[in-house]
């Protein structure tokens, strides 16, 4: 071990979002700081993934980057080979998503958790870039909505919307955040007196406008069944707040709109987080790439080193082994990857490092997506601009979430893109319509022709795709998940190709969850009257999300995406005993060692985490320099 | 899905090798040129231009053959060879499509076939589709494929579209395809034809979302004039 040995002052897993906003605030401050990342580096330039993208047959979130997933004849590449893995959306199809030999999580529950994630330098750059805050009431769950209810499954969180506030308003500037502060205050969010956000909001999508007006006159009949508590006459659509340039900010150009925020921004006008690690690299933090921590070392309580594992980017092989030493270690390797680091450490704690409360894994959440799609009276011109512009947040908070689980409407501008013919079974528009058209066949729905599916070719056929591409729409609901404790990250019996079990996951979705999805369709159904829209939501056969729920007595065929939020595997909370981190996100057991990102939400509300782990991380930075000095006494 | 090609986006076929001409295309593109004398007043004014072009035959005939085909003018489909000078397509995509469909049918009568249909310059392009309709399903659905390719940038097999086309529910997928390389992504119609561009290829301007994209006020307005008026 002695022969690859690094010593610092702060050791980093992880240079995604938390990783490097905390590199890069303690190199500012002249702390010593070594980053392991499990992937490659940060490229010069984007080419390489920019190619990879236009060249790839299904444009999936990770369709840019590395690893490959099928091999050179198309055939899945068995996770079990390959050095540093991930879940793939092209791995989450009925005869897959249970099948540890092509899908990365080794996956054992009633339904398939479906949002996936990357290893590399930067971490999270495939994101949305939407930057919206939790609402206050989503730091209090219990409190405000949980009094004699013994099974509610929200617990507060042990601090408030006020405390995090002004790490809000940093993790603003550093992502770059366009906004209206005056159109962002609903469900009780408030700022810092003369607050603005570091750029004018995105302008709104045609579609953003249309959903507007058709939302402008609502009657209380129509929408008492949200349990509000007041009557609701009418629905804003308001810009998101996004980590998206609509003006040049720090060296980045203005949004162009390509339309390509996932999974990959051409122009880098969306914040990455490779910015925030170049910069760290630049104040002198180092980053170690193709190294992957294997194991977290403990003397007595304290954690004394990190061993990791190096690798052959190109052919996987592993190569040799490291130890990194330092006064204080953080853990920042998403909601996933975290709690196997954390498991995989047994040597002296069988049950995994930071886990006396038996809470680390458990707890996984997503914001699981109904997706809805349909036809307009008239163009609105989809696939063009950021992939989302807008949403309605004001039905997040509420008295029904004693009840139910919130939801916020999210805008699709991308058409039918990522739904089409049920999830994109028979791949994402323009493509499976063109298909259809030009082919003479209806996976889409929009070709059927009383006899037979219309084959169109010239005028005929630019006339129809011209305006059924034209009308489409898209309509996401993400919605809150409750906490369960059984939905779970533990360790595989499979490993991958440096021989580290692989994560096994077990995830379902509760009733109250399931409860949120009624209501989401209630609303779906309310949103397309009002837009006199044609709905064409359809639930693909052997759909393993599928999801059946009960509307008015009839049951009602969904299925749901996942967002790529990973979150809850390790939450924050005052008592050791229910949770592994307390409110500045040190472990409970370890007082040297920090476990950031969305891991430690012990509730999710209905906001993107993004904003809200980058904050924590800012608000992390202060206690690691308060209590450095001590540490190292 | 993995099968990447490793050419780079501006790397264009050299255009003397579209040049070469055997004798049959030779002695088709001479009937062709023949044919287009004779009814030039009634054809597609962008015909002559590209009969004019000194280009191949064979080429010549591909084009009139996309353009019937596609609904799209050949003013778009090649914009070198259209115009009182002729130009440089750096993107040449043309060349790319033809020469790939050359070596990926799997039989070679039935693009022969197409071509000799667009060959005949008697045809309008209605003619053209209702002859390639009439024809047997090799050079029927090969059609298919050549749009597809200029739509999205992808080939599909002419075998798979007519499997999937006579028996849907065998498909559990998405239809194998192969995008033929970057630039045949960004240069796909279909985004142009639906009054959008390419996701993740876009030259526009902040803002532009926010409106209309043929408001001839707005920054992006009065875009490039997709269809010949022939043809629209």
């Amino acid at each position: 071990m002695a022969e690859n040995s690094t010593a610092c002052d702060v050791a980093i897993v992880g240079s995604g979002f938390a990783g490097s906003f905390i590199a890069n605030e303690l190199s500012k401050k002249g702390v010593k700081v070594v980053i392991l990342e499990a992937g490659p580096r940060v490229k010069p330039n984007f080419n390489d993934y920019m190619k990879s993208f236009y060249e790839a047959s299904s444009k999936v979130p990770e369709s840019p980057y590395p690893p490959a997933v099928f091999d050179s004849k198309g055939n899945v590449i068995d996770p079990a080979t390959v050095a540093v893995g991930r879940p793939s959306s092209l791995t989450l199809g009925a005869s897959s998503w249970k099948d540890p030999k092509k899908a990365y999580l080794d996956q054992t529950g009633k339904r398939p958790f479906k949002s996936t994630y990357e290893r590399l330098a930067g971490g999270t750059s495939h994101w949305m870039g939407l930057t919206p805050r939790l609402v206050p009431n989503d730091f209090r769950m219990k409190t405000t909505y949980g009094q004699g209810q013994s099974s509610f499954p929200f617990p507060d969180w042990p601090i408030d919307y006020e405390t995090i506030r002004p790490y809000y308003e940093k993790a603003e500037a550093e992502l770059g955040v366009a906004a209206d502060v005056d159109e962002q205050r609903f469900c009780s969010i408030s700022f810092s007196a003369n607050y603005a956000y570091p750029m004018p909001r995105i302008p709104q999508s045609l579609f953003d406008q249309r959903v507007g007006q058709a939302l402008a006159h609502l009657t209380d009949d129509e929408t008492k069944f949200l349990g509000m508590g007041a009557p609701v006459t009418q629905l804003r659509v308001r810009s998101l707040p996004s980590a998206r340039n609509s003006q040049p900010y720090r060296n980045r150009r203005a949004c162009a709109g390509n339309t390509n925020c996932i999974p990959i921004c051409p122009i880098q006008a969306k914040y990455d987080p490779t910015i925030t690690l170049n910069e760290a690299m630049n104040g002198g933090a180092r980053l170690i790439t193709n190294a992957v921590a294997s194991e977290i070392l403990l003397q007595n309580d304290r954690v004394s080193g990190i061993n990791y594992i190096t690798y052959d980017p190109k052919s996987g092989a592993k190569t040799g082994t490291g130890l990194l030493k330092a006064t204080v270690y953080v853990i920042a390797a998403n909601g996933i990857e975290t709690p196997r680091l954390l498991l995989m450490s047994k040597r002296q704690k069988p049950n995994g490092v930071a886990n006396s409360s038996d809470m680390v894994g458990r707890h996984l959440m997503d914001h699981p997506q109904y997706l809805t799609w349909g036809l307009l009276p008239q163009p609105v011109f989809p696939y063009r601009g950021p992939l989302v512009t807008s949403a309605i947040g004001d039905l997040c908070d509420g008295p029904f979430r004693s009840q139910r689980a919130a939801f916020r409407i999210s805008l699709g501008n991308e058409g039918w893109n990522s739904v089409v013919g049920g999830n994109a079974k028979f791949g994402s528009d323009p493509n499976v319509t063109t298909l259809d058209f030009v082919n003479g066949m209806n996976f889409s729905g929009l070709n059927s022709k009383a006899v037979s599916p219309a084959a169109l070719f010239g005028a005929d056929l630019t006339g129809a795709l011209g305006d059924l591409i034209s009308r489409q729409f898209r309509i996401a609901f993400p919605i809150e998940q409750s906490p369960n404790r059984d939905n779970r990250v533990t360790l595989s019996s499979v490993s991958d190709g440096l021989g580290l079990p692989r994560p096994q996951i077990a995830y379902d979705i509760s009733d109250y969850t399931q409860r949120g999805f009624v209501a989401a369709v209630r609303m779906r159904k309310l949103i397309f009257k009002k837009l006199g829209a044609t709905d064409f939501t359809a639930r693909a056969d052997n759909d393993p999300a599928g999801l059946d729920v009960m509307i008015d007595g009839r049951p009602e065929p969904l299925t749901y995406g996942g967002a790529g939020h990973v979150m809850g595997t390790y939450r924050m909370g005052a008592d050791p005993k229910t949770s592994v981190v307390d409110s500045w996100q040190r472990s409970h057991d370890h007082p040297n060692l920090y476990l950031v990102g969305s891991g430690t939400f012990p509730t999710v509300g209905t906001a993107n985490p993004t904003l809200t782990l980058s904050a924590l991380a800012l608000r992390t930075v202060e206690d690691i320099v308060l209590k450095l000095p001590s540490q190292k006494g | 899905m993995g099968h990447r090609r490793k050419r780079n986006a501006g790397d264009a076929e050299p255009r003397s090798q579209v040049g070469k001409i055997s004798r049959r295309t030779m002695v088709a593109g001479a009937v062709a040129t023949t044919a287009v004398a004779a009814v030039l007043p009634l054809s597609d004014w962008a015909y002559a231009q590209v009969a004019d072009s000194n280009s191949n035959p064979d080429m010549m005939s591909f084009l009139l053959l996309s353009q019937a085909l596609t609904g799209v003018s050949i003013k778009t489909l090649a914009p070198e060879l259209v115009g009182s000078v002729p130009g440089i397509d750096p993107i040449n995509i043309k060349d790319t499509y033809f020469k790939w469909i050359k070596e990926h049918a799997a039989e070679t009568a039935p693009f022969r076939k197409l071509l000799q249909i667009a060959g005949d310059s008697r045809l309008s392009s209605k003619d053209i589709i209702a002859k390639v309709n009439g024809s047997d399903d090799d050079t029927k659905f090969l059609a298919r494929s050549i749009v597809l390719l200029w739509y999205l940038g992808s080939w599909y097999e002419p075998a798979d579209l007519k499997k999937f086309h006579d028996s849907p529910k065998l498909l559990n997928g998405p239809i194998p395809s192969k995008v033929v390389e970057a630039k045949a992504y960004t240069q796909g119609l279909v985004w142009q034809i639906a009054g959008a561009h390419p996701m993740g290829y876009s030259n526009l301007q902040f803002g532009y979302w926010s409106r209309d994209p043929h408001d001839p006020n707005g920054p992006n307005g009065n875009p490039l004039p997709l269809f010949s008026p022939s043809e629209s």
